[in-house]
């Protein structure tokens, strides 16, 4: 071996200075008495080695980098020889920051996928490999002691989100969640979220029908609809309370609601309404008296109210 | 104050959450047993369920004309303990059920912790929890698919009888 180079650091902070030092072996004979060691990071010269001959016949340079600006650059070792520029070694040198603390973590328990999902915001790009995990455990009172824990959840590369399944799940317990990012330079922790799964469960909308019309059932009045809808199957066993949205497709309409309706009717007549018009209706449900957030509206059903 | 008034509201309404979730488990594995293995009727298995040894959880103490609500909720508690030991030896009843019987293990397992926390809570736990009884043995893969119509039938009438009382505790 030529030449060697050693870092002070193989990271370091970005703006941080970062200290090399390369060994030219004797058996490099075929060199003058004086070989000149010469650095170049990337492909400029870098002056500012300073060079010495040890007892044993080997030459050491030794160069200080004060502001390392990349996050990647390549650090070379060289020797003039006649009028060229041997490369005897080279080191990749890495530059970053500690990964900032992880926030706005918020779960979404979803019946769906059976699964916790949670996300968060990493921070800022660190420039360099940062690992996120997210880490819970189970907890009775509230998460201050923690009993069972879960295996941490690892998101897909470059992920800001994770899911946690359900056989880890207790759906009616307190869990102690928070995301951890660590990377060569550093470990941050986000702030802790102390839940109970179902008490975070997203519905998916109700699915919304039109009635047609039937002998059993009298003639609408005018400026009315009929519809009736369905709860979404995987929340049949969920109380629910839902509501619903109207809005004639007139220009610049706005929407009109109407709250606290059943999760599912066979059907449901709304009046009031500008007669002979084109209506656009949406739904969404939530569970209800227990907490849950609202799921998102429903696609739009289309209906024409009566005429006068 | 009705029997209820130590029982939380949000523990009741979970209560009722629960049990509507492990019967609708309960019956998509009685569904698929039906529709893969033509087994659609527990009472023509009811030989084969003495045979097996299947128990039947009690609820005595839950009945509504003589309520006693630490006993009924320990007698809750011990019987879903009871049905997460034989849906545990229904194991490898088939590929296919695999997945139903997990979620409906999961959830009976989940509703009898918050039973039993619950009941620490209020200080009506026994002092140590119950132990597993004796595990059935399945000796063919149709035992275990019979036994797991029995064992959701006899799941059900459990829930059904839970349902009845938990509604009548929360109510106001």
């Amino acid at each position: 071996e030529c030449g060697h180079i050693s870092l002070s650091a193989p990271i370091v902070r970005l703006g941080d200075p970062i200290t090399a030092s390369c060994v030219i072996s004797q058996n490099c004979s075929h060199l003058g008495p004086e070989p000149q060691i010469l650095w170049k990071l990337e492909a400029e010269l870098q002056p500012g080695g300073r060079q010495q001959h040890l007892p044993n016949g080997t030459q050491l340079s030794t160069i200080t980098l004060p502001h390392l600006n990349y996050s990647q650059a390549l650090l070379s070792c060289c020797l003039r020889w006649g009028n060229s520029l041997q490369i005897l070694d080279q080191a990749k040198l890495q530059a970053g920051y500690p990964p900032a603390t992880p926030h706005n973590v918020s779960c979404l328990m979803n019946l769906t996928t059976n699964s916790l999902i949670c996300q968060w915001e990493p921070g800022p790009d660190t420039h360099l490999p940062t690992n996120f995990t997210l880490k819970s455990f189970k907890s009775r009172g509230n998460c201050q002691t923690q009993e069972d824990s879960i295996p941490d959840c690892v998101p897909e590369d470059g992920q800001s989100h994770c899911s946690i399944p359900r056989k880890h799940l207790q759906l009616y317990q307190n869990l102690g969640i928070w995301v951890e990012a660590k990377n060569a330079l550093g470990t941050s922790v986000s702030q802790k979220l102390c839940l109970v799964p179902m008490d975070v469960v997203k519905l998916e909308p109700p699915t919304l029908w039109a009635l047609e019309p039937s002998p059993e059932v009298p003639p609408l009045q005018p400026g009315c609809l009929r519809l009736r809808w369905e709860t979404w199957k995987p929340s049949l066993h969920i109380e629910q309370k839902c509501e619903l949205r109207h809005q004639p497709q007139l220009g610049e309409a706005s929407w009109d609601l109407v709250g606290a309706l059943p999760s599912r009717t066979l059907r449901y007549e709304l009046c009031g309404l500008l007669p002979s018009t084109a209506y656009t209706l949406q739904m969404r449900c939530t569970r209800w008296r227990l907490p849950g957030h609202w799921s998102d509206w429903s696609p739009s059903l289309e209906l024409i109210t009566t005429q006068r | 104050l009705g029997p209820a008034s130590s029982l939380p509201q949000s523990f009741l309404l979970k209560g009722l959450e629960q049990v509507r979730k492990i019967q609708a488990d309960s019956l998509e594995l009685q569904e698929r047993l039906c529709a893969a293995h033509k087994l659609c009727h527990p009472e023509e298995l009811v030989l084969l369920g003495h045979s097996l040894g299947i128990p039947q959880a009690s609820l005595s103490s839950c009945s509504s004309q003589a309520l006693q609500l630490t006993g009924c909720l320990i007698q809750l508690h011990s019987g879903l303990f009871l049905y997460q030991g034989l849906l545990q030896a229904l194991a490898g009843i088939s590929p296919e059920l695999a997945p139903t019987l997990d979620t409906l293990q999961l959830d009976v397992t989940d509703f009898a912790t918050n039973i039993w926390l619950q009941m620490e809570d209020l200080g009506m736990a026994p002092a140590s929890p119950p132990t597993p009884g004796t595990t059935l043995t399945f000796t063919s893969a149709f035992q275990r698919r019979a036994g797991g119509v029995l064992v959701a039938a006899k799941l059900q009438r459990f829930l059904e009888l839970a349902y009845r009382v938990l509604r009548y505790l929360a109510e106001p």
